[in-house]
């Protein structure tokens, strides 16, 4: 079978939630010589992008993407092992995130730690009405790569810039990217309050971090 | 050729060239439709848009004659955000006799069902004074607020947190009694603010917490119109689709996630809705006019289906609007006309 057909049957799999079919595709794609890093990166995980993107479209619904996950997890399994050992159970990133102190909508944030999930970051879900510092703490004991913070009201907003400069004052800020999100977030507001950047929605905030984080 | 001077999503000011200005009606018109699976906009629509956001002045109107009704949602609540010190009561007198308000709506800080059940008591007494002192129709509104039926804040298990353990089955139970617990809650609030003389009742934002909450809104709305048949329900939504955080509620055989507009409206009708609000989120990294072209789209779209009433909703962050805490009059005139001019709208 042709490269491209690997690929895209490995991508199908995910698309159809059948971690049946995944670990077969992942099995027999490394019988034919597939790269099992060119079978993750540009198969299964093209495939938990493009349900990423019909999700945010109102195509694919959030329990079916953690099905979908599974089965990207079953196969990945499987091709990790043919990887050498230095590249097996690398995590795309380390991330600590919550909703800020005072603010206890988490329903958004609750969805982009499923998706962050789901594409494979190791995801320290702090909670709702998150106090600065517990940011801080978790951010340097875990070693995290990206600290992202929600809040959905204005009059809660400020603990964003609250955070960059706790971080600032806790010698971390250079060594996090820092992300914002929530209903009254902007480009603008990261902008101003010194953030890396603003997730406007679950697919926008996985393509910047993965652009960063590369 | 000239500059036109518009705005980004996020309300900042930025210059476009005429190319640059039909490219991003276009491009908004035919994302709404692909999303929507909706038709876009026809090259006079565009023309139409072109032609307002050209306008060399700062605030558009509609034509006299063109005019709708202009109803407010969370009124009391905006003036204080705004730092104003002014009492409920007093807040809705400005509305309705300073702002133009053809609707009035009396609601709580909280401004969801749940924590104003054991307090009804005493907002029935705001009510009864408001009634005194205003002429508009009043509404009482409120969130059916699904968030706050899930732990910590309520008895269910958190959702969200049993969605990232893979506990599907669980998450999705947890749905199904926060929706039974915030139907209980609705039918009582509403039922007493409309026995204390309210015009009707506003379920604001329904939706926010996925396809539960909207299941709720339309549920309770089918309890209320059988227990009142002349009840005004008015069901704002809270985003353009309905998040399928459970997947598989369904309303009359009508799976609810992932439904647009034009298909909310009709579940609307079922449940005995008498006003619709449909909601288009800003995208605050898009242009205004890429913004208002795809909100009039889906707009459009659920006005040509719908047999009730449509307020759209204009404001900070929906309708084209940017999201701002005060959004600048320049847009807001710019979506509102466009908008009731061509989705031949009931009110904003």
């Amino acid at each position: 079978m042709e490269k491209t057909k690997w690929l895209e049957k490995a991508a199908q799999a995910i698309l159809d939630a059948d971690e049946a079919a995944a670990q077969d595709i992942a099995e027999k794609s490394l019988a034919a010589g597939m790269d099992p890093l060119e079978m993750i990166n540009e198969g299964f995980a093209a495939g938990i992008r493009k349900m990423g993107d019909l999700f945010d479209r109102g195509e694919v619904f959030l329990p079916g993407l953690v099905v979908a996950s599974d089965a990207m997890m079953a196969a990945v399994k499987i091709l990790e092992q043919a990887l050498p050992k230095d590249k097996q159970d690398q995590k795309m990133g380390v991330i600590v995130i919550g909703t800020v102190e005072g603010d206890i909508h988490d329903i958004g944030k609750g969805i982009i730690v499923t998706m962050l999930s789901v594409h494979g970051y190791e995801v320290h879900d702090l909670g709702r009405d998150v106090p600065i510092e517990n940011f801080v703490t978790k951010a340097k004991e875990v070693n995290a790569d990206v600290v992202g913070s929600s809040a959905m009201m204005t009059t809660t907003q400020l603990g964003q810039k609250k955070l960059e400069e706790a971080l600032k004052a806790a010698g971390l800020r250079n060594k996090v990217i820092t992300m914002v999100g929530g209903a009254v977030a902007t480009d603008h507001w990261a902008k101003r309050i010194g953030a890396d950047f603003y997730g406007e929605s679950p697919q926008d905030t996985l393509e910047k971090l993965k652009e960063r984080l590369n | 050729m000239g500059k036109i001077m518009t705005r980004m999503g996020d309300g900042f000011p930025v210059e476009m060239s005429e190319n640059q200005l039909r490219g991003d009606l276009a491009a908004g018109t035919e994302d709404a439709a692909d999303r929507g699976k909706i038709s876009p906009l026809s090259k006079e629509e565009l023309q139409y848009l072109f032609d307002i956001f050209n306008s060399p002045y700062r605030f558009v109107s509609t034509e006299p004659g063109k005019e709708v009704v202009l109803s407010y949602d969370a009124a009391p609540i905006k003036l204080m955000r705004a730092a104003v010190n002014v009492h409920r009561i007093q807040s809705l007198q400005i509305h309705e006799k300073l702002l133009g308000a053809d609707t009035i709506e009396l609601g709580h800080i909280d401004y969801s069902f749940k924590p104003v059940k054991p307090i009804v008591g005493t907002e029935q007494t705001v009510l009864e004074q408001t009634l005194l002192v205003t002429h508009a129709p009043l509404f009482y509104g409120a969130m059916p607020n699904l968030g706050l039926y899930r732990q910590p804040d309520g008895p269910f298990p958190n959702p969200s947190e049993l969605m990232q353990l893979g506990k599907i089955d669980e998450a999705r139970q947890s749905y199904e009694m926060a929706v039974e617990d915030a139907v209980k809650d609705i039918v009582y609030v509403s039922s007493a603010m409309y026995d204390s003389g309210a015009d009707g009742i506003n379920m604001d934002t329904t939706g926010a917490a996925g396809d539960a909450d909207f299941l709720a809104g339309l549920k309770a709305a089918e309890i209320l119109k059988q227990k009142y048949p002349d009840i005004c329900i008015e069901l704002g939504m809270a985003g353009e689709f309905v998040l399928g955080l459970h997947g598989e509620l369904t309303y009359h055989g009508d799976r609810l996630a992932g439904m647009y507009a034009h298909d909310q409206v009709k579940m609307a009708e079922k449940a005995g809705v008498t006003i619709f609000g449909p909601v288009v989120n800003s995208k605050s990294s898009r242009s205004c006019p890429w913004n208002l072209s795809r909100a009039i789209t889906f707009i459009k779209a659920c006005c040509e289906v719908a047999n009730i009433p449509i307020h759209v909703n204009m404001g900070m962050g929906v309708g084209g609007v940017p999201m701002t805490a005060h959004p600048p009059v320049d847009i807001t005139s710019r979506a509102s006309k466009a908008m009731v001019e061509l989705c031949r709208l009931d009110g904003l």
